[in-house]
């Protein structure tokens, strides 16, 4: 994962970022104040092609499926693999890999484009230190930093999906699933979550935890 | 613990779709270290039988020798002697409730005859109460005409079931034709059913009572599959409350014994959708003990009143691996089956002869899964289906066919005969065209166009013209003949990828549209409609479908097809209109599979139309509709496919729809004569024809009417067990099969296909004739 160079100042309440980053957990500390990745727009219809693209394709693919439907069409048409930013949307449609960061950001948009309110969401995952080692060798070759990557744990980004109330779930574009809620330690397991929701949706609901918007939330702050 | 227990443990099979009696094994051993265990198996290729947890295996020779009056005397005996019997074995628990029919024996840990017969798949009429939908159903003692149907509506998305074991996908209907072929002949029976597929996560409720209370309960997702769809790995937690609560009263009012597996899936949407409820513990049953939900010990500690040892939970996820373990001496492996002459494999399936003993059960059974007629509950939550119980299929003929075959003089015929039902095809245009006038709204016009590949029936083509149809070719000579029975050039849509074929023949007039299958075709087209060479006052692309296998139309599944289509739009000449047109068959991609293709399209005009700056004034879709489809329930999807055009396309003005296949097909019949009477026990089983696939060459995709003559009157024939083998000498051409001819039939009686006027007329074919 790496930042966007064009993305937006992230809209946190400055209160919530200085409480979440008073006195940092060691789990998510190094990536604390990232905002999610962003795909750029040229402000020209090549963008605007890929864009209307992208979303006529997913209506597509739903297939007559329910529009609750993880779009896992995207994975399946790009693998996952280092990705330079920025990053523009003409660009990144024709691209064999994405990354993390820009695969949830398609995920995002096609969602939003169903009618279906969603929200980036960023985690950390724990992994080990030979899986961390492999993908800091590709990024490395690819010529793409490597900071999302700290020891056995990893920064990544997906979708969380609104559903009924304040329940949502979590969609790993990356991975073509949804994240399992119940996990929280083990090889993959997601050992931090943030979702960049507006603030007066209050608490949203994952499972069995309450994650309040925009903060990151691990079992070092519950 | 447990030193006074015995507990008998059926179906041991443990191949790669297991039977539960080792998990049950395990599982008891865990509670009750010192019970004796006794596995009970019918083969002894099954390998559970050399599990170790079993003190001693009981094993039975399989179902098809077995005298089953004595075993149930067996069985009986071991009950009375304080044993307890835990069958993993639909079959044997069925079977078990017949023999204790009279009065449960307490010992017996399986459901009662009475809950058995309420839990019957597909409908599971216990499921009343619970959160859940069950998906739609069809028994295939239903009509072919009437299962084609259910399968065009769920898309061909859909899953042929035998009455206790197997479930096969069946894509289209040569697949279920074979399929049904197989599944009765195995099963011995025609009460196989149809059901609709649902995409989503399988999860499970498993479940032990004693005489109507839940002693234990555990909920499961599946985390990993086999290549049958069995769990290989899941999580388990504790069983909602909101399934929990009405799963008390249902067990209550069942008044169940045993362990019991409610299969469901939850879709995208959160919906659970109830699969199967199995009168019996899963296969997975010692994953959910090794997370702390010990239930067979549970239901032994029930019945039995012997505390069973607490399960400690190891883990909240359980997966499986392959283990090799030892042969038990006493039962050395059998050896493999002799592979027959030339064939591949060894054909192990169901080594205890389960099969044999659903076909040597049949009839007492029956009763039990008696709900084969078209039930469940439909996306909209109401009951679906016909739900008719009717002894076998009836066979719906419109009545307008027997009054046009009543013009026919079919004695003077010379068959094989293709009949032309005037008054049918006359009503059916006009139909037409009162569903597009009244589809039609302000600013947006409704029009038909007759496709005149499906049927370039001069008839047709007339009736075309008379109702105010377009006429739509693939080809200059189509183009003239409509010409030349009276269409005007501007009456004429061109489609397709070799419109310009025979180049010669184009008129010199206006066409009234050109849908472009390449962006090649649109660049030639356009500079010569810039040079005056063509007119046309539409020009337009057909799309290809994207998702859809196709091999017509401009592909749009990549950015980079997309940006040049965009780029030779926006060089497309000014002085004409735009339009787009797209084609799928609905028969083949399905109803509701085609509406969402529709409403996909829209987004990919709404987004062509903003790019290029063209704006589409003309939306041009095909067809393929199958006759009784397309005005369906007052023509509901269409309206509210009309509805949403405005939204993606404002400047439209017209949409025209091309219903060839809907019209044609039900206009014409084929007659033929019956040549042989083959006969099989005193009854008709194979009947030669006169006709052919060559004149039929839509058997294979969708069922035609068959009409005979009884005592002069026309009746359709129902399903029967005859089969009417066409006169070519090629092993395929069988036109029908299961066909129930009248008794009087004799050498020389004619038979008349219906639903033979689109395709079957269009692409037949000159064979053996010389």
């Amino acid at each position: 994962m790496y930042l966007d160079a064009v993305s937006r100042p992230v809209e946190v309440d400055d209160g919530v970022l200085a409480a979440s980053t008073a006195e940092v957990p060691r789990v998510f500390e190094r990536w604390a104040e990232w905002p999610p990745s962003e795909i750029s727009h040229h402000g020209k219809i090549c963008c605007e092609m890929a864009r209307e693209w992208l979303n006529a394709t997913d209506f597509t693919a739903l297939n007559g499926g329910d529009l609750f439907t993880g779009p896992r069409w995207i994975r399946h048409r790009f693998k996952w693999g280092p990705s330079a930013f920025p990053i523009y949307w003409c660009e990144a449609v024709r691209k064999k890999r994405l990354d993390c960061g820009a695969l949830a950001a398609l995920s995002h948009e096609v969602i939003g484009a169903r009618g279906i309110k969603s929200f980036r969401a960023q985690f950390v995952q724990k992994f080990t230190a030979a899986a961390t080692e492999q993908w800091s060798c590709t990024w490395s070759r690819a010529d793409v930093p490597v900071s999302w990557v700290n020891d056995d744990l990893i920064y990544h980004e997906g979708v969380a999906v609104l559903l009924e109330g304040q329940h949502i779930k979590v969609w790993d574009s990356s991975a073509g699933w949804w994240v399992d809620r119940a996990r929280a330690e083990g090889y993959g397991s997601v050992v931090a979550i943030r979702v960049f929701a507006p603030e007066e949706l209050g608490e949203l609901i994952w499972g069995e935890r309450n994650l309040i918007p925009n903060r990151w939330h691990s079992s070092e702050t519950e | 613990m447990g030193k006074d227990l015995t507990i008998y443990v059926s179906g041991l099979y443990s191949g790669s779709n297991p039977q539960p009696g080792v998990g049950i094994a395990r599982s008891l051993r865990q509670g009750f270290p010192d019970a004796e265990i006794v596995g009970v198996e019918y083969s002894n290729r099954c390998s559970g039988i050399h599990w170790p947890d079993f003190d001693r295996i009981w094993l039975q020779r399989p179902w098809e020798e077995l005298s089953l009056d004595a075993h149930a005397g067996e069985v009986r005996r071991v009950l009375d002697e304080g044993g307890y019997w835990i069958s993993s074995i639909d079959l044997e628990i069925m079977w078990l409730a017949e023999v204790f029919a009279d009065g449960h024996h307490h010992n017996l840990l399986t459901p009662p005859l009475a809950a058995l017969q309420r839990v019957g798949k597909p409908a599971i009429p216990a499921h009343k109460g619970l959160p859940v939908k069950i998906p739609v159903f069809i028994g295939t003692d239903r009509s072919d005409w009437d299962l084609h149907a259910f399968c065009r509506e769920h898309n061909w998305k859909v899953w042929l079931k035998g009455p206790y074991y197997e479930a096969v996908r069946t894509p289209t209907w040569s697949d279920l034709q074979h399929w049904r072929y197989v599944l009765s002949k195995a099963w011995n029976t025609e009460k196989l059913f149809l059901q609709s597929h649902v995409t989503g996560y399988e999860e499970s409720v498993m479940l032990c009572a004693y005489q109507g209370e839940i002693v234990e309960s555990v909920y499961m997702r599946k985390r990993d599959l086999t290549d049958l769809g069995k769990t290989w790995a899941g999580d388990s937690a504790p069983v909602p409350d909101e399934l929990l609560r009405p799963l008390r009263k249902i067990i209550r009012d069942l008044d169940w014994s045993g362990g019991a597996e409610f299969e469901m899936v939850r879709d995208a949407g959160g919906q659970l959708w109830l699969l199967e409820l199995n009168p019996r513990f899963p296969a997975w049953v010692h994953g959910a003990t090794i997370t702390g939900k010990n239930l067979p010990a549970a239901l032994v500690e029930a019945a039995s009143d012997i505390r069973a040892a607490p399960a400690p939970a190891m883990s909240e996820e359980f997966t499986r691996v392959v283990l090799e373990i030892p042969v038990k001496a006493e039962f050395p492996l059998p050896p493999l089956p002799e592979p027959f002459g030339g064939g591949i494999g060894h054909s192990m399936k169901h080594p205890s002869g389960l099969i044999e003993f659903a076909q040597s059960l049949e009839k007492p059974l029956a009763a039990l899964n008696g709900n084969g007629n078209g039930n469940g509950n439909g996306s909209n939550g109401k009951p679906n289906g016909n739900g008719h119980s009717r002894p076998g299929p009836e066979i719906q003929v419109p009545e307008s066919y027997l009054d046009d075959l009543e013009t026919v003089d079919v004695d003077a015929l010379q068959t094989p005969a293709r009949l032309f039902f005037e008054k049918t095809a006359a009503s059916y245009f006009r139909n037409a065209a009162e569903l597009a006038a009244g589809l039609s709204r302000p600013g947006l016009e409704v029009r038909n166009a007759y496709s005149i590949k499906t049927n370039p029936d001069e008839r047709l083509i007339r009736l075309a013209l008379e109702h105010n149809f377009f006429a739509e070719a693939i080809s200059l000579l189509e183009a003239k003949k409509a010409v030349d029975t009276g269409f005007r050039p501007d009456q004429v849509i061109l489609n397709g990828p070799a419109k310009w074929w025979r180049r010669e023949t184009v008129p010199d007039a206006r066409f009234y549209s050109v849908f472009c299958d390449s962006v090649e075709e649109l660049e030639r087209v356009g500079r010569e409609i810039k040079e005056g060479a063509l007119q046309t006052e539409i020009l337009g692309v057909r799309l290809r479908t994207p998702g859809v296998p196709s091999r017509f139309g401009v592909p749009i599944d990549s950015p980079d097809n997309f940006q040049r289509l965009i780029n030779a739009l926006r060089q497309m000449p000014k002085n004409t209109g735009f339009g787009i047109h797209f084609h799928m068959a609905s028969s083949s991609v399905g109803v509701r599979g085609w509406w969402h293709l529709f409403e996909s399209m829209l987004r990919w005009c709404g987004s062509v139309q903003a790019l290029s700056g063209r704006v589409v004034e003309v939306l041009d879709i095909g067809g393929g509709w199958f006759p009784d489809d397309i005005a369906k329930e007052d023509a509901r999807s269409f309206r509210k496919a009309i509805d949403k055009v405005p939204e993606f396309l404002a400047g439209a003005h017209q949409m025209i729809t091309e219903p060839g296949k809907a019209l044609a097909q039900p206009s014409m019949a084929l007659a033929m004569q019956i040549l042989e009477i083959r006969r099989s026990k005193g009854k008709p089983s194979e009947v030669v024809v006169d006709g052919s696939i060559a004149e039929l060459p839509m058997y294979f995709f969708h069922p035609h009417r068959i009409l005979a003559r009884e005592d002069g009157v026309w009746r359709a024939c129902g399903r029967g067990d005859a089969v009417l083998l066409g006169r070519l000498c090629m092993e395929h051409d069988i036109v029908a099969s299961n066909v129930d001819l009248p008794k009087s039939t004799r050498e020389g009686d004619l038979l008349v296909f219906c639903d033979a006027g689109a395709y079957d007329r269009s692409m037949s074919y000159v064979f053996g004739c010389g």
